[in-house]
């Protein structure tokens, strides 16, 4: 895995990103049934949400805390605040175009 | 402004590729990412999309006279946002050039969606803009590296990862 842009902080982002992924896999794998209501889609995603954040929360409260002292040190918050002012992205792209060949 | 395109399609199914995604650097063949870390993670309790903001390190190899008449350092960085969508199954990776931004621009869109036979469609593209504020030459001139680096940079981003998702499918199949 990567090392952290702060030598301080990578072994807190390893095991962040260490449980993170064995919960995304297991995100990913069983998706919910197709036939699924809307009601027991959001109930299912509420399910996972909460048990990320008992799983893998508290070591990410603490690799933040490294890191964003780490970035304001580096000098790279003004560009990054600059970077989420022109792109908030805050949405998924939008579907693919339709001249795409695929689909 | 000067574009760049690639697609073409992994061996293995989506949720391999996409939790691949998390381990595809470093990886020998993409030595210039020295870096990732999550900035913001959320899931959606509704949709179960999850958004990730990370920001890359990465080695800048950039020629001398844009060091000398720019500054800049050796340390460049990236802002990559990833959306998954369990549900759609579908990813989206859009990056953006933090470092000397204030000259020039890559904006990068990548998607991952299911295609058929167990395997993953791949699509990017990526729009490069030098600032207006450049000579149109120079500016030109800065177009054209961004580009050529881009597509050395995306060549080896394909080899690596595919690297990457090979050793991974290796690995569980040995596992017991």
């Amino acid at each position: 895995m990567a090392d952290s842009l702060s030598p301080e902080c990578t072994p807190l982002k390893q095991e962040y990103d260490s449980c993170f992924n064995v919960w995304f896999e297991g995100y990913l794998s069983p998706a919910i049934s197709p036939s699924a209501t809307d009601a027991q889609r959001t109930a299912h995603y509420q399910r996972k949400a909460k048990e990320f954040e008992d799983k893998c929360g508290k070591v990410y409260k603490e690799y933040q805390a490294c890191l964003q002292s780490a970035v304001k040190q580096k000098g790279i918050e003004p560009l990054l605040q600059q970077a989420r002012e022109e792109h908030p992205l805050r949405e998924p792209l939008p579907p693919a175009t339709p001249s795409s060949k695929d689909s | 402004m000067h574009f760049f395109q690639q697609s073409f399609l992994y061996d293995h199914s989506w949720a391999h590729v996409v939790s691949g995604l998390n381990f595809k650097y470093p990886n020998s063949r993409c030595t210039h990412v020295l870096s990732i870390d999550v900035l913001d993670r959320t899931v959606d309790p509704k949709t179960g999309i999850i958004r990730t903001e990370r920001i890359l390190g990465c080695k800048q190899k950039a020629p001398g006279f844009v060091v000398k008449l720019f500054g800049g350092s050796e340390d460049a960085f990236v802002r990559e946002i990833t959306f998954v969508d369990p549900a759609r199954q579908e990813a989206t990776v859009t990056s953006v050039n933090l470092s000397l931004s204030q000259f020039a621009t890559c904006f990068e869109r990548i998607r991952y969606s299911p295609a058929p036979d167990n395997r993953t469609a791949f699509t990017q593209t990526a729009e490069i803009q030098a600032r207006m504020t450049l000579w149109r030459s120079a500016a030109d001139g800065l177009e054209k590296w961004l580009v050529e680096r881009f597509e050395q940079n995306a060549q080896l981003g394909k080899l690596g990862f595919t690297d990457v998702l090979r050793a991974l499918s290796e690995e569980r199949q040995t596992a017991p």
